[in-house]
């Protein structure tokens, strides 16, 4: 329900290219998805249709790019992937981490004409 | 027919949404409305909180709540017996309100007589914390039974709020909640967030979160 509600959001930014840059068809969306966005890549993919069924974007290819989310330690310094470490610091154990990256979810390109 | 070509956009999802959000705080601002958004789980005590704050802020503030839920106005119904002016509003499903949606929450409202104005949003720690919903503040409620752990179950909301409420404190003896750990828990995810640990249904430390509330709104219109 949550991907849902963000693929509704994703449709209204695509259909405001759309609008600004004058386009007629929108054949595919490289969306990125954080680590850490707390969206679920799988979900995303299985929301999709229903979130543009009877839109101009029914026919639009969807494909995702997952990014790592990377963090820095704020104990020790050291910079790692978060999901691959459980979100602890692999040098002291620690859990006070800086996000550097991987946080949000982006609309990369858009393949249109 | 024109070929196919590659648009760089490199825009977040979230982008029109944070856009909306700003414009309706800027309006806010202008009608000297304070919009307080609040979050928990189901269940938590959004609105027994909200009937506390009510009664003990409702002579001094004019108060509007916008009940957010999937379905039913039973909370409506009790904020409404307290004497606030409030609304409900249904999501139809949807898990958590965006900042357009809160501006047509507000305009049903009506906050033409109003200083306060509280969302109580969808009962959900997740997709509530993903949308900015246009409030100059955002407070969560954390119930002692739901455990100490939750600040690293769900970081993003800890990390989105101003304000953690710790109801039901008067529980304690009877869960095991280390509420030394919570307040680490919660320090991890957010060392600013402000820690008032309160009984709702028996109006322990409401004082307090009024208090807070209080200086939060004359510290925001003395900007």
């Amino acid at each position: 329900m949550h991907e849902l509600g963000i693929l509704n959001a994703l449709v209204h930014i695509i259909e405001g290219i759309v609008r600004d840059e004058n386009l007629t068809e929108v054949e595919k969306i490289v969306i990125e998805v954080g680590e850490l966005s707390g969206v679920v890549p799988r979900y995303i993919e299985e929301c999709y249709p229903a979130a543009v069924y009877k839109t101009f974007m029914e026919k639009t290819a969807l494909e995702l790019i997952v990014v790592p989310g990377i963090v820095k330690c704020r104990g020790c310094g050291l910079v790692f992937n978060a999901a691959a470490n459980d979100l602890h610091c692999p040098g002291c154990s620690g859990q006070d981490l800086e996000i550097l990256g991987g946080n949000d979810m982006i609309v990369s390109e858009i393949v249109c004409r | 027919m024109d070929e196919f070509k590659v648009l760089q956009v490199k825009k977040s999802v979230f982008a029109d949404n944070d856009r909306r959000a700003e414009a309706l705080r800027q309006t806010l601002k202008k009608h000297r409305v304070f919009l307080l958004n609040l979050m928990s789980s189901p269940g938590a005590g959004k609105t027994t909180l909200l009937s506390r704050t009510i009664e003990t802020l409702g002579n001094q503030l004019k108060i509007g709540v916008m009940e957010a839920d999937i379905d039913s106005d039973v909370d409506a119904r009790t904020i409404e017996s307290f004497g606030a002016k409030v609304i409900q509003l249904h999501t139809g499903g949807m898990c958590h309100l965006d900042a357009d949606m809160t501006r047509q929450g507000l305009e049903a409202l009506g906050t033409d007589d109003l200083e306060l104005a509280i969302l109580e949003n969808v009962g959900n720690l997740v997709c509530p914390a993903e949308f900015d919903t246009g409030a100059v503040k955002n407070a969560m409620i954390l119930s002692v039974p739901e455990g100490d752990d939750k600040p690293l179950k769900y970081p993003l909301m800890f990390s989105v709020c101003d304000l953690v409420l710790i109801n039901l404190f008067d529980v304690l003896p009877y869960f095991d909640f280390d509420m030394k750990k919570c307040v680490t828990n919660i320090r991890l995810r957010n060392p600013k967030a402000k820690i008032i640990p309160v009984c709702a249904r028996t109006g322990e430390g409401i004082d307090l979160w009024c208090d807070w509330l209080c200086s939060e709104i004359s510290a925001w219109r003395g900007q």
